[in-house]
């Protein structure tokens, strides 16, 4: 795979040739929001942390209209789904979790939607060089330059940018824009290198999670859930935003004749999402949901697919209203194991 | 704050056998954060501080508690809750009170009269954040950061929250045991968030709102956070009809929260928690600010100050100034 020089310089016009192609990037409002289309001529920094909302609705929209319907009529209109998508400075742990919950949509039943979308975007990384306050990706099997799932990987060098291609839309990408990249270099490899040793180094918070999967089950009672989950306000917030989540519910709307069925992100961490027709709740409280948050994490998905669906980006932690902290419970089950 | 006194009459409090548990804040797991805590004996009250992070409401769980179907024989425990409250936060017990979500001996009140809290994306805008252990406190008229041995002091404006600002109430309006004595209260800044909104014209409001409704992901954080809402059975989590489709999009996002806007009319005593905890940023407390102002210019009405006060929602005054009745 070819690694090429983008000069600083010419980063305006890199992003102009790509956002002929439907491309999204990191919104800057103060902060990075969310991954936003981005206009003809707008504007790119790359000069953020990470994004609040994660990339995956690109592939796993919030709200995926499956087909839509005529009251009374046995016709579907399935809806089209031919665009082609660039994401530009996905963070490589955001990446890393479209690959992850690839294989769920993967597994007994290939999901048309998930594919379909997965196969429309390309993911151009951005190697991270200042790693947030709750970043943990080398914990769990990512690092900071981590190419998994992405198709490009951009390193910041300072004056320029290191354009790696990981697959072939990478390297279509990088042909595309071929006249504005120079050759990669010895020098350009060891500033690299160098860049990222640091970045991993100030990566400052861990997990140990070795024997977590296969302790888990025996903490099924264990005291420590009902503690680490008293003051959860039961909102969307963690998995919502995080980036592995990918529990849906489908629901038909309908207005006058005209309907549509839908799927729509859920959240374990809500009261309905386990609520029975009867009334029964099987996760009656929220010990239960919580339990069952870092058990699908930690134990579910790594039985099932081998691997640990958190890929450690922080965003629970920055973004729970009342501090529960998913390091702190990976502390205290190691603890209890 | 005198935290000798907090933790000795916690201690006191939780040591009775007809308290479950006291709810207060402590330490959180890093940097400035503050986590609420669940006292339950006399050796959890050394973890219970009271400072300028302390900004949670913790009210809200007073009504968050799940009530599962008991085993057969089994009694529910009826034991009084004892709950921290700034000024703000007491005002959410009173309505609590008034509308008969709680009853007066299901709560024990412990009242910290409130110099004002900090907005902590303001201090870690200007100070940066950390994962080191930091205090910060009360400093005459303003605040005090300890990070890492270094004391800096910050002016009270840099960092004050907002709701502070505009806050009428800082000593709690209810409480059984008050720790320390009265804070002086200050003049309210006006609330210019919403008196600029007020200057625009309905279209301009209309583009406001829209951008800042289509960010809304419905995590429901700010419904579930809010210690007056509370209804058992929520519009939006019903299906059957389905008042809201759970899709989002600006008309979904829009009827949820004027929805939320509506039910919270003279009853929202302006803690602030829903707009603190949005992780999208939507500024909610204009909505709930604009609308408490209508209900204190319009009906003379100001939820959470007397418990024996009706409802504002339920309750008909022939003398209303309903000057805007044509
Ligand atoms: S974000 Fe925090 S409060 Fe909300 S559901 Fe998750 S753990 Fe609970
Ligand atoms: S569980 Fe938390 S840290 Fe792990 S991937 Fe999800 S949001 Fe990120
Ligand atoms: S609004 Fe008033 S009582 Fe509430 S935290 Fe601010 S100053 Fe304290
Ligand atoms: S907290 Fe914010 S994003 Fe979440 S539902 Fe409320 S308004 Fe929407
Ligand atoms: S609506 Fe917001 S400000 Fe008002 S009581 Fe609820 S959480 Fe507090």
């Amino acid at each position: 795979m070819s690694a090429m020089l983008l000069n600083k310089e010419k980063w305006p016009e890199f992003v102009k040739k790509l956002t002929g192609k439907n491309l999204w990037a990191p919104k800057l409002d103060g902060e990075a929001m969310r991954f936003a289309p981005v206009a003809e001529g707008e504007e790119v920094s790359l000069d953020y942390g990470n994004t609040r909302v994660p990339p995956k609705g690109a592939t796993f929209p919030q709200t995926e209209t499956m087909y839509r319907f005529l009251v009374g009529n046995m016709e579907i209109e399935e809806p089209k789904m031919d665009e082609e998508l660039v994401l530009l400075g996905v963070r490589p742990c955001d990446a890393r979790a479209m690959k992850i919950i690839e294989k769920l949509f993967r597994w007994d039943y290939d999901d048309p939607y998930y594919l379909k979308r997965r196969e429309l975007v390309t993911l151009v990384g951005l190697a991270c060089t200042e790693p947030g306050l709750n970043c943990f990706c080398s914990s769990v099997g990512g690092a900071p330059d981590s190419s998994e799932g992405l198709d490009l990987l951009i390193y910041d060098l300072g004056d320029r940018f290191l354009l790696e291609a990981v697959t072939v839309k990478g390297e279509t990408l990088i042909a595309e824009t071929k006249e504005l990249l120079t050759d990669s270099d010895a020098s350009a490899v060891k500033a690299k290198d160098k860049l990222m040793a640091d970045a991993g180094a100030k990566i400052r918070r861990t997990v140990d999670h070795d024997g977590i999967p296969e302790g888990l089950p025996g903490l099924w009672e264990d005291p420590l859930w009902k503690s680490v989950s008293a003051s959860c306000i039961g909102c969307g917030t963690c998995t919502y935003l995080c980036p592995t989540c990918h529990c849906f519910d489908i629901q038909d709307e309908v207005e006058g004749f005209e309907g549509r069925r839908c799927r729509m992100w859920d959240s374990c961490m809500f009261e309905e999402y386990t609520l029975h027709t009867s009334g029964h709740n099987t996760r009656p409280t929220r010990r239960e949901r919580t339990r069952n948050r870092i058990n699908h994490k930690y134990n579910y998905f790594v039985d099932k697919f081998d691997v640990i669906a958190c890929v450690g980006c922080g965003r629970c932690i920055n973004l729970c209203p009342v501090n529960i902290d998913i390091v702190e419970i990976l502390r205290r089950v190691k603890e209890a194991l | 704050m005198d935290l000798e006194q907090l933790r000795k009459t916690a201690a006191e409090v939780v040591a009775r056998d007809d308290v479950k548990y006291l709810i207060g804040w402590k330490k959180g797991s890093y940097g400035y954060r503050v986590a609420p805590v669940f006292v339950e004996d006399a050796a959890g009250v050394a973890e219970l501080i009271f400072s300028p992070l302390c900004t949670a409401n913790l009210t809200t769980y007073l009504t968050l508690v799940e009530k599962t179907p008991l085993p057969r024989g089994q009694e529910a425990d009826k034991r009084k809750v004892a709950l921290m409250v700034k000024g703000c936060d007491s005002r959410a017990v009173v309505q609590l009170l008034v509308e008969k979500g709680i009853h007066r001996e299901e709560v024990i009140v412990i009242g910290c009269p409130c110099p004002g809290v900090v907005d902590q994306s303001l201090l870690v805008e200007k100070y940066g954040d950390t994962e080191e252990p930091v205090e910060v406190k009360w400093n005459g008229d303003g605040f005090m950061l300890v990070r890492g041995g270094e004391e800096i002091k910050i002016p009270r404006d840099e960092v004050l929250a907002e709701k502070c600002r505009l806050c009428r109430y800082p000593n709690p309006v209810i409480s059984d045991h008050l720790i320390g004595a009265e804070v002086e209260k200050w003049s309210p800044a006006e609330d210019s968030g919403v008196s600029e909104l007020d200057a625009k014209d309905v279209d301009g409001r209309w583009e406001y709102w829209e951008e800042q409704f289509n960010k809304c992901i419905r995590c429901y954080s700010c419904r579930n956070v809010c210690p007056l809402c509370y209804c058992q059975d929520c519009i939006l989590d019903r299906l059957n009809p389905t008042w809201i489709n759970r899709a989002v999009n600006f008309s979904e996002n829009t009827a949820f929260n004027i929805s939320r806007a509506f039910h919270l009319a003279g009853r929202c005593i302006e803690c602030g928690e829903c707009e603190r905890v949005c992780p999208a940023n939507i500024p909610l407390g204009k909505i709930n600010r604009k609308m408490a102002r209508e209900v204190r210019e319009k009906y003379g009405f100001e939820p959470g100050l007397d418990p024996e006060a009706e409802p504002f929602q339920a309750s008909f005054k022939p003398d209303d100034p309903e000057d805007f009745i044509l």
